[in-house]
């Protein structure tokens, strides 16, 4: 077989680990709870062996009681006048704009309560794609801890006692600071602008937690532009990043994932195409944008300037510019700043180098690169610039000397939340005791607002009408898909009842919408499809003169200096993001793109310097910086983390903001410092190892698949010349079933694995749609997770030489060197490891294993190729979890809802309204697994049959497929020969899992291609077809003769 | 009542010549369709009577009132102003969709049952609905009342034969002690009590090993009454067949649905195009309600189950209007048909692309005062329908391939079973 063992879960399983082996030998970790199950607070039962026969006494005689009982009288309770466009049983979308990410999205709402997310297909710029953030910003409408109502001093009071107060406080203040975080909404701009009027001794702040000010600041020096440009990754043939987390959570990541995918789709997924973009990522924590590049190369923080001094240097002397003088030349292993630059400069005017750096110089740096490659106006657009993301990290800096030098009287926090995000909490906090009058608008008792006197809570955003701009020129609506829940007005209608404007925020959006022109048909429009938008600008090229001169001795010194420090970096993760959400159980659940740990964060540290600090999995570390410590964080080995870093994530340790978000993980923000802008890595720190140890919440090892070949991938030159590289090897099929045969519909998936960047807005897609239970930390340790669609994360590791460690070669090498049984040696390079995901869900195999062994056929085969499960029949022997070879099977060792054990939205009333009332909402004691959502397909089916027409392809999406900002999934009915499924799932580079078994998955994925030099499919790919074939003859006759 | 019948007859033979192109049965139709919220042929609704109206008015001057009555009255027509004047200027909705075929139809309809009897009209219902229930009940079978009370004399008969043969016994015994007086002293002295005897079964059990015994015994119980009780949960538990709750306004749905004949959908506006049928709005009540009072049956005050509506949506009476200082109170009927979460119904399903009747499952709805549930509404009872029920494929595109597939094999229909409707997945997810 071709790169046979080449992939690996994690550390553990290379290392042969005894805990792994462990897990794997007891695949399933699940001994039964007995104790738990029968302490269990289940309704009022508190119950232990001894009861048990008492229980059955008394269930006995129960039986008998309630079989005289009549069943509960339900009412239905019809609208009074009903509105004319909503039927009971029929969902109504609506378009509307999630505020936090400026994304376009459709709500749907059923008897009125939204109940999904979805990404609108007919944005020009999201392109109908949502990530995880924007599917769980949902289940933030049905979060009871949030303000019920306004609230005084501790008290609630009615909005005109709160508004009075507000009022006389603001009538005095002679410093009034607004903070807030980036507004791109112009009805908001204007709200402001109302209320500076009336109050003219106000200062408008906009605060990110996570900055961006350095890249600000570097476009207005460079392009005398004050703003975050309108990058196109789609036009990039070439694509440099410095630390830029693009796909996961820099800027607008599904608007980049979307372009950027463009030119990873080879062969029949990509329309034929055999060209692919390059991806280079230099970083120092393996984050979701460099598993996905081609080459990625580690480096300390603080190398970044010296890195792009150096390709800057390269490029100018190719461009026959001036250099940057006094520059030494800083190569990394392999050559690859020379490659870097040599590959930018054969790709000239379509390449894009970007940094996530928050640091001045090195932003400047990049303009200058893109500059001199001519990409200014190309793939660098400033005359489309996004309008998010902006902050003032020196106004900021301002208003909390002002705040402790007492020149603040009045402060309102609009949904800003600095106490906990604001590197030095305790200064900010002394400081915001000298205010007089502090208001925070957050709609839950955040870290600021427990510090605020008054709170005027704002609506949540399905609750609220407004605008947002996003992208310049795209006019995006915010319109409520329900009624306020609560007591709640929004922040910006707040100010302008403050400013004595009485209008309420609806009126005043339209207005300003007339104002601009929209007359009321365009209004309507706009409000339908949710934006409007004239369309592009052509770019123009600006010029840059600025070359960062003085960049080049700061640079060399951050780097001379820290050179055998360890370097602290923080990141955000792509669920919890900048900690705004931690409230939210779908995104704490949903586990971290790479590491794959959920309910935390941690230390990441590569194996090299773990080693060095003498720390493994599972012990805990303290970081100490000159203001700040983070006392025992878990430590986690990270494969692809940079030697001597250590990175952390942020938006974790809240201290306030609701029981879900409490005192999960730690808060790493403190770790951050301020030179001119935030900087968020630091070699100022001491890292020693701490007394105790923490599990972390990790999936990964979980539903283990014993390192059998399931991950085929190619380089594109192999693909080039031979579209079935890497896809040779096919098993011998030998079939004891009747093959099924199908004449109506039969569903089928494919997935994508080139397109697949493993962001996990599937999965809480799925989450929401099919009313997926929150399980928590200690049952995700116990492989509880519930999920029934998965990301699987594998890596590849290789030796110093570049050699694949393989299970063969590696093991048997140690052990003729007399080693254990571990394939790690002082030979493996762990700072570089290549990534591959694979999406896992149930393959509706067309000879299910489950289905066999299910002894009172709960799980049953259906004529249109799905897997059904039918949970009322399910008695719950698990016997289907046993025999499913892809481990997709979820068992219900609890009941979920409406238990103070699982206090998350299934907990309480309010929580249960985005229950999905389509779906089952499952027990205890079945099992449930992906069922390719059935509930839309047969509503699609009976679409199609009450209009009485045929089911077109496209007619049915499955929640993971809509919501891929990548369009990795691709669903539909291949015997509709016509269909885009029918072209995918038998194509070159399609395969099955684990073929050899001949379950017949529905499931097909397609081989990964990577734009790398070096062969990845192996060296008999062109000849491995007609290999394998005479070995399967000659088996098949060995079989014979036994028999 | 003979002459009506002589002279219906008549008219019948005279006018069916008349209006080739009118068809009755389109008629009846469009008819159930569009007029039975407001009309009715021999009762006044919203607007009059409709019986006769063909020798009323002429056809062109109907069919002018029907497409647009309001233009009609504006233009002077005397008829129609005053026809206006005397319906309380109510506005009769406008119809200029309706094609003058499809005009003549209706009149034709209405000619038809005007002329029909009145009692003949009711039997029709009647029928109807019967074939309905005795369709509906044949899967309940057993629990007709036939056979349960024929089982039931068997039971008697067979009581009465072992009361006799125990009889019978007891005279042979008597006798059998006069004749040998000895011999029979003797035996009943051997006869002894299972308490003395060792060998006994019931002395092993209950006198040797009581607890044994007591196990025995409760095990029997609970063999059983387990038995008894599966059966009965089986049948009972859960099931409300026949559940038939008191609802806040005592509606009548052979009034509305038997008498008016008003189309189930007009109110039940969801059933053919959503998973649930839904309850009218009272704001669907008061289309009809904002006139029709019914307070000739009540000395000329509103009828009290009417004014129930009128609470509910907070009108004036009086006035003839809306009041909005009243607070509109939802009405809070009492859900009758009550399926359990874990199986997925959908109305629009049945109804559109199965076109099943609802009698199938709801029973005679149009002659019940109170609605009750004909059916169990268990799964044995969907299945067997489904089992049965054939798919119209000839008349629906999405089933094209199906159909030419049959076709194909050379088989005539497909039920729903045959296209996967006994599949667990259809109904549960």
């Amino acid at each position: 077989m071709e790169n046979k063992n080449t992939y690996w879960k994690g550390l553990e399983e290379l290392n042969n680990d005894p805990k792994f082996l462990q897990a794997k030998r007891n695949e399933f970790a699940e001994g039964i709870p007995l104790e738990e199950v029968l302490t269990e607070q289940d309704g009022e039962l508190t119950s232990n062996r001894r009861d048990f026969l008492k229980y059955f006494g008394f269930s006995v005689s129960a039986v008998a009681l309630a079989a005289c009982n009549k069943a509960p009288v339900k009412n239905v309770i019809p609208y009074i006048v009903k509105p004319e466009n909503i039927t009971p049983g029929i969902p109504n979308w609506y378009a509307t704009t999630n505020p936090e990410t400026g994304a376009s999205i459709l709500v749907k709402t059923r008897e009125g309560r939204p109940i999904k997310i979805e990404g609108n297909p007919e944005s020009p710029i999201f392109k109908g794609g949502a990530s995880a953030v924007e599917h769980a910003s949902l289940l933030g409408l049905y979060d009871n801890e949030r303000l019920k109502a306004p609230q005084a001093e501790g008290n609630e009071v009615d909005w005109n006692t709160l508004d009075g107060k507000i009022k006389t406080g603001l009538a005095s203040a002679k410093n009034i600071r607004l903070i807030s975080g980036t507004v791109n909404s112009p009805s908001v701009k204007k709200a402001i602008a109302a209320f500076t009027a009336k109050y003219p001794n106000t200062k408008h702040i906009t605060y990110e937690a996570v900055s961006n000010s350095a890249m600000i600041d570097a476009n207005t020096q460079s392009f005398g532009k004050a703003v975050v440009p309108g990058y196109r990754f789609d036009k990039a043939k070439v694509i440099v990043s410095f630390g830029a987390d693009f796909l996961g959570t820099w800027i607008s990541p599904v608007e980049f994932t979307k372009q950027w995918v463009i030119n990873r789709k080879v062969g029949t997924a990509g329309d034929g195409k055999t060209e692919m973009s390059r991806h280079i990522q230099f970083e120092s924590n393996l984050s979701l944008t460099g598993s996905n590049a081609d080459m990625r190369f580690p480096i300390k923080p603080s190398a970044e300037g010296v890195i792009l001094i150096s390709l800057y240097n390269k490029l100018a002397a190719m461009a026959g510019s001036p250099t940057l003088s006094g520059a030494q030349n800083i190569e990394l292993a392999l050559n690859s700043v020379e490659n870097t630059a040599k590959e930018l400069w054969a790709a000239k005017g379509a390449s894009l180098v970007v940094s996530g750096s928050n640091n001045l110089d090195n932003q400047l740096l990049v303009n200058a690169i893109n500059s001199l490659l001519g990409n200014i106006g190309t793939t660098v657009d400033l005359d489309n610039y996004s309008n998010q993301k902006y902050s003032n990290d020196t106004a900021f800096e301002a208003f909390v000397s002002d705040m402790n030098n007492g020149g603040v009287d009045a402060v309102i926090f609009m949904n800003s939340n600095p106490a906990y995000s604001y590197y030095n909490a305790k200064r900010f906090e002394d400081g915001l005791k000298k205010v007089a009058l502090t208001v925070s608008t957050s709609s839950s008792v955040d870290e600021t607002s427990a510090m605020c006197k008054l709170y005027a809570p704002d609506n949540h955003y399905l609750e609220s009408w407004g605008d947002a701009e996003p992208k310049v020129g795209y006019y995006a609506l915010i319109q409520p898909t329900i009624s306020p829940v609560f007591n709640t007005r929004q922040a910006p209608e707040s100010l302008l009842r403050w400013a004595d404007n009485s209008t309420d925020y609806y009126t005043f959006v339209k207005g300003n919408w007339s104002a601009m022109g929209v007359n009321e048909t365009a209004w309507n429009k706009s409000l339908h499809d949710g934006f409007m938008y004239a369309g592009e600008k052509s770019a123009q090229s600006y010029s840059n003169s600025v070359l960062p001169t003085a960049a080049v001795n700061a640079a060399y010194q951050a780097y001379t200096s820290s050179k055998d420090k360890i370097e602290i970096s923080l990141y955000s993760k792509v669920g919890l993001g900048d900690g705004r959400n931690a409230n939210n159980p779908w995104l704490q659940e949903l586990p971290d793109p790479i590491s794959k740990v959920c309910w935390d964060n941690y230390a990441a540290i590569g194996k090299v310097t773990a080693d060095q600090l003498g720390v493994k999995d599972g012990d805990v570390i303290s970081i100490t910086t000159k203001g700040y410590t983070i006392e025992s964080i878990p430590v986690l080995v990270q494969p692809g983390q940079a030697n001597n870093t250590v990175s952390i994530a942020v938006g974790y340790g809240r201290t306030h903001g609701g029981k879900v978000a409490k005192y999960v993980g730690k808060n790493a923000y403190g770790l951050a410092s301020f030179n001119k802008t935030v900087g968020y890595n630091t070699a100022d720190a001491k890292v020693a190892k701490a007394s105790g140890d923490y599990e972390l919440a990790q999936t990964q090892t979980h539903h283990t698949i014993e390192g059998r070949n399931i991950i085929k991938e190619a380089s594109l030159k192999e693909f080039i010349k031979d579209p079935k590289a890497g896809n040779h090897d096919h098993a011998h099929i030998i079939s004891l079933w009747d093959e099924r045969d199908s004449k109506g519909h039969r569903w089928a998936m494919a997935i994508d694995m080139n397109a697949c960047t493993g962001c996990g807005s599937c999965v809480v897609s799925c989450s929401a749609e099919n009313n997926v239970p929150v399980v928590g930390r200690k049952e995700v340790l116990n492989s509880r997770e519930m999920h029934w669609i998965r990301i699987d994360r594998y890596y590849s590791f290789k030796d110093k030489n570049g050699k694949s460690i393989t299970r063969e070669a590696g093991l048997a090498g140690n052990m003729l060197k007399g080693k254990d049984e571990t394939l790690i040696d002082e030979n493996t390079n762990f700072e570089n490891v290549k990534v591959a995901f694979q999406p896992m869900m149930c393959q509706h195999c067309g000879h299910a294993p489950c289905e066999t062994v299910c002894p009172v056929l709960a799980t049953v085969h259906s004529s249109e190729g799905l897997n059904h499960m039918a949970y009322n029949r399910c008695v719950g022997t698990r016997y289907c979890a046993n025999n499913c070879p892809y481990k997709v099977r979820r068992f219900n060792w609890f009941k979920y809802r409406e238990n103070d054990k699982f206090d998350f939205y299934m907990n309480n009333d309010l929580g249960r309204m985005v229950i999905n009332p389509d779906v089952t909402v499952r027990s205890r004691g079945v099992m449930e697994k992906c069922s390719f959502c059935i509930q839309r397909v047969q509503s699609g089916k009976l679409q199609a049959k009450v209009e009485g027409r045929n089911l077109k392809d496209g007619d049915v999406k499955t929640a993971c497929q809509q919501s891929c900002p990548s369009n990795a999934i691709i669903f539909g009915d291949i015997n509709d020969k016509s269909s885009e499924i029918a072209k995918l799932f038998k194509n070159e580079r399609s395969y099955v899992l684990l073929e050899e078994y001949n379950v017949q998955p529905s499931v097909s994925y397609m081989t990964q291609i990577r734009n790398v030099e070096e062969a990845v499919a192996g060296d008999h790919a062109e000849h491995g077809a007609e290999h394998k074939e005479e070995k399967h003859e000659e088996k098949a006759h060995e079989h014979a003769a036994h028999s | 009542m003979r002459l009506l019948k002589f002279t219906s007859l008549f008219l019948l033979l005279s006018f069916s010549t008349r209006f080739a192109s009118a068809d009755v049965s389109e008629g009846e139709k469009l008819f159930t369709a569009n007029c039975t919220s407001c009309h009715a042929i021999t009762e006044k609704v919203v607007g009059p009577a409709l019986k006769d109206v063909h020798k009323r008015r002429d056809a062109a001057w109907l069919t002018k009132w029907i497409r647009n009555s309001q233009a009609l009255v504006k233009s002077g027509d005397a008829t129609a102003v005053a026809l206006y004047k005397e319906n309380n200027e109510s506005v009769m909705t406008s119809f200029e969709n309706l094609s003058d075929g499809q005009v003549a139809s209706i009149v034709e309809y209405i000619k038809a049952e005007s002329e029909k009897p009145t009692a003949a009209a009711n039997a029709s219902v009647g029928g109807d609905a019967t074939g309905a229930t005795s369709s509906a009940g044949a899967q309940d079978g057993f629990y007709n009342s036939t056979t349960f009370w024929g089982l039931s004399i068997i039971a008697i008969i067979l009581f009465v034969i072992v009361f006799i043969l125990f009889s019978i016994r007891k005279v042979v015994d008597q006798l059998y002690a006069q004749k040998f007086p000895e011999a029979a002293a003797e035996e009943s002295v051997q006869r002894i009590s299972w308490k003395e005897r060792p060998t006994s079964v019931r002395y092993k059990l209950f006198k040797k090993h009581p607890v044994v015994g007591i196990i025995v015994v409760i095990l029997a119980f609970t063999v059983v009454g387990g038995l008894v009780g599966f059966d009965y949960g089986n049948k009972e538990v859960g099931v409300q067949k026949g559940y038939a709750p008191v609802q806040p306004i005592n509606y009548s749905h052979e009034l509305h649905a038997g008498k008016y004949k008003i189309n189930c959908l007009y109110c039940h506006s969801g059933a053919d195009k959503s998973k649930q049928a839904t309850i009218p709005s009272p704001s669907t009540c008061m289309n009809c309600h904002a006139h029709v009072t019914a307070s000739k049956n009540y000395d000329g005050k509103v009828s009290p189950e009417i004014q129930k509506i009128y609470n509910a949506v907070g009108w004036d009476a009086d006035k003839k209007a809306y009041d909005p200082a009243k607070t509109q109170t939802p009405i809070k009927w009492v859900r009758i048909h009550n399926l359990p979460d874990l199986a997925y119904f959908n109305h629009s399903q049945h109804v559109k692309v199965g076109k099943v009747e609802c009698q199938a499952c709801h029973g005679p709805i149009e002659t019940m005062k109170v609605v009750s549930q004909q059916t169990s509404l268990q799964m044995g009872w969907c299945i067997n329908c489904h089992r049965e029920a054939k798919v119209d494929m000839a008349n629906n595109d999405y089933y094209q391939k199906l159909h030419e597939d049959l076709k194909a094999q050379g088989k005539s229909y497909a039920t729903v079973a045959n296209v996967g409707g006994l599949e667990c997945g259809k109904c549960h997810y």
